[in-house]
């Protein structure tokens, strides 16, 4: 465990020593999440509601969607790489480390630029999440919740490139996570509101988090933690095994 | 490579090589259809909600619309800006000074045959979804003007991306500046919203800009708005751009040759 919070001070350390770039990526990042605002500010101004979300609604799940993305995408920036890193033979040098591979390599890097969207959710949840001490209690909780899910996503998807040497999977994994957990799971509808619960679980990185905090729910709570759960354990499940099939990058190695 | 031959030279290649990456095209045309579904759903439903009519735009124009405005997004490689000033920080492109034709007109090129492949294969896959789900293209005339007109939009859009990311050869850091400047083109560019939703003001602002080349202007020939002169407005943007970007590559070129890469 020393080890794991060693690595992840290192990982932030490095990402603050250039003081200047990390702050002018946070702020870029703040202002594209602003972008998204305005686009919904827009739309709603036209629109009025629609299937029961207005502007203050969708304010809350961007506010879930973004700070969950800071840590998946930014505190374990690694997480959408392992795709990548598997194909690529970069898994080498943590392979031969006394830690476990999954957490060391999540731990390993953080990319500044997301730091910006935990940043913006935060206060986003202060300005549109009328935060209480229990909205704000149950808002980290269904945060942490979200960020399990799509950490789980992003590298269970990520870990197919072991199986199949292309990581075509996991980049489309990524992009359609965060598209559709942008937007509220209710405009759709049939097969593909089941596809948003089930196989591309982004109901659970936004949709569902958000209305936990706006009406609290004991079933829901549990169901969110199971998926967590689940997402989590099969994350692992297949990065271990595919563990099995890595060849490294070494030109040694190489057939 | 001659002189005379070397943009179809570079542009061919280019294409050819994104053709034969057939899963980094299945996952430009996956990312496409999930993008398009999500985005028409959205409008579907809102319109819908509003007794079938948005700014002018009914069910079926705006899904042709989402259509085209997405094709001409994710057919781009969108962090080119990023990929531009990395290579003009670090001083890379001081290598393609050697070539005996100029640096922006091959990666310029280059790029147009790398989004072609894309841009046809999105534009094929997007009137299918649209027809399959909204129904036939609301005036077959618009559509057919709109083929030219996506063409227009990614060529103005690469340029503007080179002229956008050209300030690397003085600020040597482009950075994260091309999360900017895909926003600029998802609200005024009409990308996410036709411009005719904006409130008046934006909508005005949006009218002088670049942007509207980029993206609306063939998604509103596609939503069956017969209006030529949108053609006419990309042609003159294009001139305009391509004079601009002209303009930064040669004064940064000449600074990297002064100074050094």
């Amino acid at each position: 465990m020393r080890g794991l919070l060693a690595t992840f001070r290192n990982a932030l350390a490095e990402v603050r020593a250039n003081r200047a770039s990390f702050l002018s990526q946070v702020v870029v990042m703040g202002v594209n999440d602003v972008v998204w605002v305005l686009f919904w500010v827009l739309f709603f101004r036209r629109v009025g509601s629609v299937r029961g979300w207005d502007g203050e609604s969708i304010r809350l799940l961007l506010a879930v969607i973004t700070c969950a993305a800071g840590i998946s995408l930014g505190l374990l920036a690694n997480a959408r790489r392992v795709g990548n890193m598997a194909v690529d033979g970069q898994l080498d040098g943590v392979l031969a480390l006394p830690v476990p591979p999954l957490a060391h390599l999540l731990l390993r890097r953080v990319e500044a630029v997301n730091v910006g969207d935990l940043a913006f959710g935060f206060v986003m949840f202060a300005w549109a999440g009328s935060p209480t001490i229990q909205r704000t209690l149950v808002f980290i909780a269904v945060v942490l919740a979200a960020a399990t899910v799509m950490t789980g996503f992003l590298v269970l998807t990520g870990s197919l490139a072991f199986f199949a040497g292309r990581n075509e999977g996991g980049e489309l994994g990524f992009h359609a996570m965060l598209l559709l957990g942008s937007y509220p799971v209710d405009i759709f509808a049939g097969a593909a509101k089941v596809l948003l619960y089930t196989a591309v679980p982004a109901a659970f990185v936004s949709t569902v988090p958000a209305r936990l905090v706006e009406n609290f729910d004991v079933g829901n709570a549990f169901l969110l933690v199971a998926v967590a759960a689940i997402f989590a354990v099969a994350a692992w499940a297949a990065f271990t095994l595919g563990l099995r099939r890595y060849t490294s990058g070494s030109v040694w190695t190489r057939p | 490579m001659t002189r005379r031959r070397w943009p179809q030279v570079t542009a061919g290649t280019a294409a050819l090589r994104v053709v034969a990456e057939r899963g980094s095209l299945a996952v430009t045309l996956g990312f496409y259809v999930i993008v398009v579904a999500v985005l028409a759903g959205l409008w579907r439903v809102a319109v819908g909600a509003n007794g079938g009519d948005i700014a002018g735009y009914s069910v079926v124009a705006i899904t042709w619309y989402v259509v085209c405005t997405e094709a001409t997004t994710v057919s781009l490689n969108t962090r080119l800006i990023a990929d531009l000033g990395r290579d003009i920080g670090s001083g890379a492109i001081a290598v393609e000074l050697l070539r005996p034709a100029p640096v922006l007109g091959v990666r310029l090129a280059a790029e147009l045959g790398r989004v072609l492949p894309r841009l046809a294969a999105c534009g094929v896959v997007g009137a299918l979804l649209a027809g399959l789900t909204a129904g036939a293209p609301p005036r077959p005339a618009a559509l057919a003007l709109a083929v030219p007109s996506l063409v227009l939009a990614v060529a103005c859009n690469i340029v503007a991306q080179h002229a956008f990311a050209g300030v690397a050869f003085w600020i040597r850091d482009t950075g994260s500046a091309w999360f900017l400047y895909q926003k600029l083109v998802f609200i005024l560019g009409g990308m996410l919203i036709p411009l005719e939703a904006l409130p008046g003001w934006l909508e005005r602002v949006a009218s002088v800009l670049p942007f509207r080349a980029m993206s609306y202007a063939p998604a509103r020939l596609a939503a069956g708005n017969l209006e030529p002169v949108l053609l006419v407005e990309q042609v003159a943007w294009l001139a305009v751009l391509l004079w601009g970007a002209g303009a930064v590559f040669r004064a940064g070129e000449r600074r990297l040759q002064v100074l050094g890469g």
